[in-house]
């Protein structure tokens, strides 16, 4: 009778969701979205589908390799779940849950397996993008690979549970997380001991001559320690648990799935009998994955993941002065302990430490300071692309404190200001180090074109002067985004997730790429005639750093005006308009 | 009942909230209408009404949090839409769930605050603030490390720190221990002693008998009354003239006192 009631109210929560997810597509944001996602995905994973559904063969004869590394991956995870967590066995349930579940007469096991069933959903859909995720690794039909996959989640799954009931036991028993650790990790050093043990006395070592290195001998070598002395028994269990991922068709399939099967109802014996009080911690997860769930989906993924450690004040905040620097120091502080001048400082001298000493080296490397040079500069143009993505303790974070700063005595440039300031900030800095590291290392000579080291500091000030005001603006544009379309980022209790959600963000980012091309074409412009100007006259370094200099003025002037603009928006920011809040 | 609000009225002294004909639409529907009132110094008002009649909206346009439909407000002679900044200096407004930033310890906050509404010796203030709330142990914890009643009175500390002279309370006990309560309601009275005009939102009409002076009854977003207690306790008593403030809430909304 209980366990119709978990079925009845697992099958109508998806069901309800399913629909809440159909009838929000009336809504424009999220039919474009819908449409956008759709084709992203359908683009890149469903037209396999298409293709027949089979993935990309892996060589008869590294099937079996194949196969032995991913026992080994599988290996690793199962001694983490050992290694890694502290807490207390916890199972994972909603508020409502706890609130429903645990008061009720429901014995521990039926929990057990209402949980079990639950987590069924989301192994199925990891099992299905696996799946297609990984098409061109090998096996056979999609639907076998699915099936294989999902034998590996659920396993996995089992284990899992398993292991924290265990834990949960040891340390009532007294066995504290350190002990178990040393404890586990002793029984790994042994067995790994033993394993190059064997190998010294039985395996002749590969050449350690890197540069001349035979890699079909490298692959050799891998293979005898997969396939011989210990390791194939160590890893025997493990694969057991991933052969049906490797099978190419139903005969193999269900040959390998009766051991794999095995293995899963040995684990879930062991669950079962465990005896383990998991509901106190199962509260507390409860509400911390409340919380931390209202956070991602505010957007507000730094508080998402945030220690419970109090930061440190990035600079002494004096209690007059603009007050806008006191949002730039708050976003600061949310920033994390690693946003710190000294922090920056200290990475300045590893990059000046390690540049001159891989300087030295590049001699006998050949191109490989130009390749970390031009990977550098790389980075630092990319940052203009992912920074906006990933710094977002801005007005996209405090948006769900509007009502706050709108109570604040501040005209509204100073709340745009002192919102963008941070992250624009932190990227500037980010990419002074990439142009640091660059500026070391890039040679005198690369193919046919040579620079003076006059020539490159220059290039590198210029682009030291110009990037923090182009971050500036890059920083602008989604936090006008959300002042002007809140609705695509206001996300809700019960806020948007699936694909709408990633067409909606694809939208957003190729919108901010466009606008900031757009931004930034009238300080091109003007970078351009200074240079063509200057360059007959003064030499090629000192142009480049005028017209820099000049980009820069026009990209300020962009930006202020971009604040202003904003500014006034943020004042005309109707909250009861957004439905950001319940009046 | 013995009701004496032991406030300094300041009867003669300019108001220091003056709402004319407040009005709030949340697209069609009128959230608060054509709603007139004034608060003077030293006077702390009740804001009274059933859920959904206009009162958390009512404060939110007081406190510049949204914009008014219609009408005008006045923060110590500042009109908010004309001179929000001014207007938005001399004001607190406490929500009934604390707003903190999670990732600020309590110090942290108070150092903002100041400099938001530029303290220059916030340190001392708000020394003396935490130590008045009884938490000036707790200067290096962060918001998640607080109860739910400490969450509350760190927001009031930020509140207070600037020295409000227009103070807005939403729901102030909610969550707060019989303590915390106790303690709450002397903080008002003694900003209200000091000159201060408060607004209380709350269902809990004892605590507005309590602390108040005056009272303001809305119901569907319109003003029922408004006036001192004993002038709205006339104006509902019946036979007897000894009613309390609930008899009034019930007789003025029209509300049934019957049990469900």
């Amino acid at each position: 009778m209980i366990a119709g009631a978990l079925f009845y109210y697992q099958r109508h929560w998806w069901w309800n969701r399913l629909l809440t997810r159909i009838r929000r597509l009336r809504q424009p944001k999220y039919l474009f979205g819908a449409i956008v996602g759709g084709l992203y995905f359908y683009w890149y994973i469903f037209r396999a589908l298409g293709r027949g559904g089979r993935g990309g063969r892996i060589p008869p004869e590294h099937q079996d390799m194949a196969q032995a590394i991913a026992a080994l991956v599988l290996l690793v995870m199962v001694l983490l779940a050992w290694v890694l967590p502290h807490s207390r066995a916890a199972l994972s349930f909603t508020e409502a849950e706890v609130a429903f579940l645990f008061p009720a007469p429901i014995g521990r096991r039926t929990l057990i397996h209402f949980k079990l069933l639950k987590s069924q959903a989301v192994i199925f859909f990891s099992a299905v993008f696996m799946t297609f995720i990984g098409r061109s690794w090998g096996g056979g039909h999609f639907v076998i690979r699915a099936l294989g996959w999902w034998v590996v989640f659920a396993t996995l799954n089992l284990h899992s549970l398993g292991c924290s009931f265990a834990r949960t036991m040891l340390m009532d028993r007294g066995l504290s997380n350190w002990l178990r650790r040393v404890l586990v990790l002793g029984v790994v050093g042994v067995m790994a001991a033993g394993i190059i043990f064997w190998l010294h006395y039985t395996v002749p070592p590969p050449p350690m001559a890197w540069a001349t290195m035979d890699y079909g001998w490298l692959g050799r070598y891998a293979n005898q320690i997969l396939h011989s002395g210990p390791l194939p028994y160590l890893l025997f269990p493990f694969r057991l648990v991933v052969a049906p991922c490797f099978a190419v068709n139903a005969g193999q399939f269900l040959i390998a799935l009766g051991p794999a099967l095995a293995v899963m109802g040995l684990l879930y014996w062991w669950v079962i009998r465990s005896n383990v009080a998991f509901e106190e911690a199962s509260v507390e997860l409860s509400r911390k994955t409340a919380e931390r769930m209202a956070a991602i989906r505010s957007g507000n993924w730094q508080a998402a993941r945030k220690s419970n450690k109090a930061g440190r004040s990035p600079f002494q905040l004096r209690p007059t002065g603009l007050p806008a620097v006191a949002l730039f120091w708050k976003n600061l502080t949310s920033a994390g302990s690693l946003v710190r001048a000294r922090v920056l400082v200290f990475l300045v001298w590893i990059v000046i430490f390690a540049g001159f000493l891989l300087q030295s080296q590049i001699r006998q490397a050949g191109g490989l300071g130009a390749a970390l040079a031009l990977l550098a500069l790389g980075l630092a143009g990319l940052s203009l692309f992912w920074g906006p993505q990933m710094l977002r303790n801005d007005l996209r974070q405090d948006l769900p404190a509007a009502d706050v700063l709108k109570m604040f005595p501040l005209p509204g440039w100073q709340v745009v200001l002192g919102e963008v300031l941070a992250p624009a900030a932190i990227l500037a800095a980010v990419q002074w180090l990439l142009l640091l590291a660059a500026l070391i290392l890039f040679p005198d000579r690369l193919d046919n074109y040579s620079t003076t080291p006059g020539q490159r500091a220059g290039f590198a000030l210029a682009a030291a002067i110009v990037l923090p005001c182009v971050d500036l603006i890059a920083m602008l544009i989604p936090n006008g985004a959300v002042l002007f379309f809140p609705a695509w980022f206001q996300l809700g209790k019960d806020g948007p997730r699936g694909f709408e959600t990633t067409g909606q963000q694809l939208i957003l980012m190729f919108g901010q790429l466009l606008v900031l091309a757009l931004s930034l074409a009238p300080a091109a412009a003007a970078f351009t005639v200074v240079f063509l100007l200057t360059s007959a006259l003064l030499p090629a370094a000192l142009s480049v750093l005028l017209g820099g200099a000049v980009a820069a003025v026009f990209l300020l002037i962009e930006a202020g005006i971009g604040i202003r603009l904003l500014g006034g928006v943020f004042e005309r920011f109707d909250l009861s308009g957004e439905v950001l809040h319940q009046g | 009942m013995e009701i004496a609000p032991p406030l300094i009225s300041h009867a003669a002294a300019p108001a220091l909230i003056e709402v004319d004909g407040l009005t709030k639409l949340y697209g069609d529907f009128p959230a608060v209408t054509d709603l007139s009132f004034a608060v003077r110094p030293g006077e702390v008002i009740g804001l009274v009404g059933p859920n959904g009649a206009g009162k958390t909206t009512t404060l939110r346009c007081l406190a510049g949090i949204i914009p008014a439909t219609r009408g005008s407000v006045r923060i110590c002679g500042r009109d908010l839409a004309v001179q929000p900044i001014e207007a938005k200096r001399r004001l607190a407004f406490f929500s009934d769930e604390p707003r903190l930033f999670d990732y600020l310890t309590v110090d942290q906050h108070l150092n903002f605050t100041a400099r938001i509404y530029g303290v220059a010796h916030y340190r001392e203030t708000g020394r003396a603030l935490l130590e008045e709330l009884e938490m000036a142990d707790k200067t290096d914890k962060l918001p998640g490390e607080l109860s739910r009643g400490m969450k509350q009175k760190l927001a009031i500390a930020c509140g207070l720190l600037h020295s409000p002279e227009v103070i807005f309370f939403d729901e102030p006990l909610t969550g707060l221990d019989p303590i915390g309560i106790r303690r709450m309601k002397d903080s008002i009275l003694k900003r209200g002693r000091a000159g201060a005009a408060i607004l209380i939102s709350s269902h809990l009409l004892h605590l507005l008998e309590e602390v108040c002076s005056h009272v303001l009854i809305l119901k569907n977003g319109r003003k029922i009354i408004d006036g001192s207690l004993g002038e709205v306790r006339q104006k509902f008593s019946e036979q007897s003239g000894d009613t309390s403030l609930e008899e009034v809430f019930f007789r003025a909304t029209g509300e049934s006192k019957g049990a469900p």
